[in-house]
């Protein structure tokens, strides 16, 4: 689903943010991508949702090479794509539902079907009772479930997390996880990424380790 | 597609009242330069139509020799008629103008009883074509003229005709200078107040970009919120000046009495009205189409 061959990426002359990354990540896999800050992993992930273009290299997404990608048909790809972040990107002046509903509106739902939609999502993530809330009046926790509910809204063929639990404590942290799970479950490719070795531990998936722009190692998850 | 017009224009007015202050002060900005261009549109209206009024009651006198004989008046209209430069003309005989003289001294005919032989000549009067009524084209119209058999005198004013000339052409360079740099300065100041809601609502844009929207699907909210608030402002400036109008021009009639020929014409012409306030559209369009561009990186 995800293939990345002698990837590197730098900002200005000489700041190195990856290194000849070789990644592939196969359908339907969860795969987390574990390292300290500043080890690339942000970079990595904007490099597949085509915020950045590689310094080098190719990048493959659900077949397509993305860094030879015409900038128009960017927005295709993204529309496969789901994206959740450490910092969630709510909109404070939109209630939850809203927020939801704008994703929606791009993908071109109908209003019906935005309603369903988003009933829907709002039950997987546990937060039907406070559709109509505003995202600030929610707890850590909620927010990023309301994110990741954002994020599927468009039925991503992948998802990618940059550090979705980041803000969280350790409780509010694995009930991401499970939601994670539940959502790789039904066929979504997830990748996630995180600085928090414990939680990929805890997941038992396979983890990608970076440091320093480059891939220092892989765990299988135990499997 | 008539959903999205709809979904288009709701979103834009929430966007606009959502911004709250920061809207008003746009309309506000953008009027303000409209009412200045406004003032200038107004002005040159009322000039165009004092000169209008005063070519309508132009013309020209061709008096003639006291010696001429009656065929040479019938050559000399006949010459008349067939310049291309008069649009009508009248023939006032010797006894004629008399006649109207002593009209006019209505009351103090005494004054000529005097005169023993009537000393006015008889002329033609020659309304002239509007565009024959530069100073260079009477300049050529009056040599012509002068030249021809039984004429003695050729009058038109010269010297208002080159000061109206000079005076309307002023005018319309000014009008021209200062209507582009109120246009630039209202399109900057939409550019403006709009960059500032474009980055109010960066996250917005930020997730829409990431989720797949296209630059377009972006920027269209922005481009009808920016004609909203340009056609609201010019619409705006319209209903100050229309007050303003009727407040001053009675005042301004009593002062001028060469004003009031402009303002019997009324206020601005209802073409000039629904341009302003699509010109107010087009500046908003545009000055949201720049602040966006600047934003909108893929």
């Amino acid at each position: 689903m995800i293939q990345m061959f002698h990837v590197s990426k730098t900002f200005g002359k000489d700041l190195e943010a990856l290194v000849d990354i070789d990644l592939h990540i196969h359908k339907g896999e969860m795969v987390f991508l574990a390292g300290p800050n500043g080890a690339g992993k942000s970079t990595l992930l904007r490099l597949i949702f085509c915020d950045e273009l590689p310094t080098s290299g190719q990048i493959l997404v659900n077949g397509r090479n993305i860094v030879r990608m015409k900038p128009r048909m960017v927005p295709q790809l993204r529309r496969t794509l789901g994206i959740v972040f450490q910092d969630f990107k709510l909109l404070r002046d939109r209630t939850i539902e809203e927020n939801l509903a704008l994703v929606a509106r791009v993908v071109g739902l109908t209003t019906s079907q935005t309603q369903h939609k988003v009933a829907q999502l709002l039950t997987l993530v546990g937060l039907s009772h406070k559709a109509q809330m505003a995202p600030y009046k929610l707890s850590s926790g909620e927010q990023q479930r309301v994110a990741m509910a954002r994020a599927l809204m468009n039925d991503p063929l992948i998802l990618l997390a940059d550090e979705p639990t980041g803000n969280l404590d350790a409780e509010l942290a694995t009930d991401v996880l499970r939601l994670l799970f539940e959502v790789n479950a039904q066929g979504t490719t997830v990748l996630v990424a995180t600085h928090n070795l414990k939680l990929a531990e805890e997941a038992g998936c396979r983890t990608v380790f970076l440091k320093q722009g480059r891939i220092v190692g892989e765990w299988n998850g135990g499997k | 597609m008539v959903e999205k017009l709809k979904y288009l224009l709701t979103h834009a007015l929430i966007n606009v009242v959502r911004a709250g202050w920061g809207s008003l002060a746009s309309i506000a900005s953008i009027a303000v330069s409209f009412v200045i261009i406004g003032i200038f549109v107004l002005v040159i209206q009322h000039f165009n139509a004092l000169i209008a009024e005063w070519q309508e009651q132009f013309q020209v006198s061709v008096f003639l020799d006291d010696q001429i004989t009656p065929l040479q008046v019938n050559m000399l209209k006949r010459r008349i008629e067939n310049e291309a430069a008069v649009k009508a003309f009248t023939f006032t005989s010797k006894e004629e103008a008399l006649t109207s003289f002593r009209r006019e001294l209505k009351g103090q005919e005494s004054l000529l009883e005097g005169l023993g032989d009537n000393p006015l000549p008889a002329s033609f009067q020659l309304k002239i074509r509007e565009e024959y009524q530069s100073s260079e084209a009477l300049k050529g119209l009056s040599a012509f003229l002068s030249r021809l058999e039984g004429v003695e005198d050729i009058q038109y004013g010269q010297e208002w005709v080159e000061r109206m000339t000079r005076a309307e052409r002023l005018i319309r360079l000014l009008g021209a200078i200062i209507g582009s740099v109120l246009t630039l300065g209202a399109a900057m100041i939409v550019s403006n107040t709009i960059r500032l809601a474009v980055y109010a609502r960066a996250q917005e844009i930020e997730i829409m970009r990431l989720v797949g929207a296209t630059k377009a699907y972006i920027r269209a909210p922005f481009l009808v919120e920016g004609m909203l608030q340009g056609s609201l402002g010019a619409a705006l400036a319209l209903g100050v000046l229309f007050a303003a109008y009727r407040f001053v021009a009675p005042t301004f009639n009593v002062v001028s009495p060469l004003f009031s020929i402009g303002a019997s014409r009324g206020f601005l012409e209802s073409s000039m009205m629904a341009g302003l306030v699509g010109g107010g559209a087009a500046i908003g369009a545009l000055g949201s189409s720049l602040a966006v561009n600047r934003f909108l990186k893929m």
